[in-house]
């Protein structure tokens, strides 16, 4: 059985530093999978090949049977991969809804010239592009906060507008990178109904980076662990919780060897 | 009071000039954050190539009403083009290198532009007269200050250029696409975003009103210096100085800051002295930073630790 998002043997180096080595991942269409490891692992590293920001020395990455590799961004993007960011990075000057739109218009083929002209097929193109982006607000729950600067939104709402953010591309695969962080308790317990209702409403496939433990063997149904760019265990969560190279990964080696 | 007015008309036109060539290199900052110094000898180019091609076509003496918006559409167009292969070929091979690099790379695109342009097939290294295309009629009399129909047709089409820019920039598609870019490029094309295309199509704008007014300048100031002249330089300095004074990387401010430094220097030629009219645009660039370091409209960047 192949996945919606298959990758094998990626790896990368920055100069001698080898990032992620023979990473190798196979997303369920539909799936909600974990990306864990400790600080430093590759995680984004991973993200970051996987969205075409950068090419990899090595492997294959292809989204629904199609080969990513060699893509641009924004093609990629368009292909339907989106993503959310760790450090939140919004278009902080635009408001709520132009944040939703820009990516909403990967999905639309208007010509620049006709939106120039304001050709009536434009017009009709953009009152569907708002509509939709009011739409995702709405799934949200940021539809009253449409018309704000994005970078005058709480720190929790700025979090759900890059998800929104990321829907408006109409993905297939939704990768988020740490979404939960710097949320409290109760935010927390919302994000988690949140990745699950926007999953069945849009039909995604998922692929969550989170440090939070509890989110992550609560939410996901498969969890693969990276560490020092390797891939050191994949499985079910019970199966990665129990298995000791993870728990060496995060906590160290048995005392015996420490005090070698 | 007749003085004042013909003050304030002389500052609007020239202001408008400086403003239309301030929106390049504001443009060009806010994405790729560098200046690009061949800007100003797009500049150049806009004039020249409206000197030739009213040469070519003949349009030398007793030129038809078509002469002036078919040479101002050719030159925005020649020079569009130009700015398009000049970002291809020259920028965009730089685009992951250091900042520095980019901007040492335009300062040759702008001695190569001179260069090229004094060849003696190219334009030469003499100085000409811009056929009149425009009728040098004077359109009424207002208060003693007469209104010229070439001050008219530059602030009016300064003007509307502008207006149009506004538009494009806030109101489609395109402007938002380019204001995404300009925050955050990475993150652009990550949402799905053609950057490349959309950087070129800034270079094409940019470029092409540059050209605007170095055939507006031609219709005002007929006689055009050699390609090389410093007098350009000046003038695109100055331009760039509105930039700054507007707030870089900040569309309104670049044209709020080129009518404020084409005011301050006719008042101050007018009322003070015409020797030191460089002078007041450069005090006024020093104040503006002293006061606001990102200029009038600019966002002041806080720097997160």
């Amino acid at each position: 059985m192949t996945g919606i998002l298959e990758v094998q043997g990626v790896s990368i180096a920055f100069g001698g530093l080898k990032a992620v080595q023979d990473f190798r991942l196979s997303l369920r269409e539909g799936g909600l999978q974990g990306l864990i490891g400790p600080n430093g692992a590759g995680k984004t590293t991973v993200f970051n090949l996987l969205t075409g920001v950068y090419r990899p020395d090595s492997g294959t990455v292809s989204l629904g049977g199609h080969n990513l590799i060699g893509l641009k961004p924004h093609q990629i993007a368009r292909a339907g991969m989106a993503r959310t960011f760790q450090n939140i990075r919004l278009f902080a000057d635009l408001t709520v809804l132009d944040n939703i739109r820009i990516a909403s218009h990967a999905r639309t083929w208007t010509s620049t010239l006709a939106s120039v002209l304001r050709t009536p097929g434009a017009i009709a193109a953009e009152s569907a592009i708002t509509e939709h982006a009011m739409e995702l607000l709405d799934v949200l729950g940021l539809a009253d906060r449409a018309q704000e600067t994005a970078r005058n939104l709480p720190y929790g709402d700025q979090r759900r507008l890059e998800i929104a953010r990321a829907l408006a591309l109409d993905p297939e695969v939704l990768l988020l990178d740490e979404p939960a962080a710097g949320m409290n308790p109760q935010e927390k317990i919302a994000l988690r109904g949140l990745i699950r209702t926007v999953r069945e409403r849009f039909s995604l496939s998922v692929l969550l980076i989170e440090h939070d433990m509890g989110l992550v063997m609560d939410l996901c149904e498969q969890i693969t662990v990276l560490d020092h760019g390797t891939v050191i265990a994949d499985g079910s969560p019970e199966s990665v919780q129990g298995n000791p190279r993870v728990i060496e990964a995060y906590l160290g080696a048995p005392s015996a060897e420490v005090s070698a | 009071m007749t003085k004042l007015l013909q003050t304030l008309m002389d500052g609007v036109s020239v202001g408008s000039l400086y403003a239309l060539i301030a929106l390049g290199y504001t443009m060009v900052y806010g994405i790729l954050k560098f200046i690009n110094f061949a800007h100003s000898d797009i500049f150049m180019l806009g004039a020249w190539v409206s000197f030739t091609l009213a040469t070519l076509m003949g349009w030398t003496s007793d030129a038809p009403w078509i002469a002036g918006p078919a040479v101002i559409c050719g030159s925005m167009l020649i020079c569009g083009t130009i700015g398009f292969v000049i970002e291809r070929l020259a920028y965009r091979p730089l685009r992951a290198a250091p900042r520095i690099n980019v901007l040492i790379t335009a300062i040759g695109v702008s001695l190569f532009l001179e260069n090229v342009g004094q060849l003696e097939y190219v334009f030469g290294t003499r100085p000409q007269r811009m056929p009149s295309l425009l009728p040098d009629t004077v359109l009424a009399s207002v208060a003693g200050v007469s209104i010229r129909l070439v001050d008219v047709l530059v602030i009016g089409i300064a003007f509307s250029l502008m207006g149009a820019l506004e538009y494009l920039v806030f109101s489609t598609k395109l402007g938002r696409a380019m204001r995404a870019v300009s925050h955050d490029l990475k993150t652009a094309s990550l949402m799905g975003i053609d950057v490349d295309r959309v950087i070129s199509i800034t270079f094409i704008i940019g470029s092409s009103l540059a050209a605007a007014a170095g055939f507006l300048t031609a219709a005002k100031y007929p006689s055009i210096n050699q390609p090389a002249h410093s007098n350009w330089i000046l003038f695109g300095l100055k331009a760039f100085v509105a930039a700054v004074v507007g707030g870089i990387g900040n569309v309104r401010g670049a044209m709020a800051g080129g009518l404020m430094i084409g005011l301050v220097e006719m008042f101050g030629a007018a009322f003070f002295s015409p020797n030191l009219r460089d002078v007041y645009v450069f005090t006024l660039l020093i104040v503006v930073l002293l006061i606001k370091p990102d200029g009038l409209l600019g966002r002041a960047t806080v720097e997160k630790v």
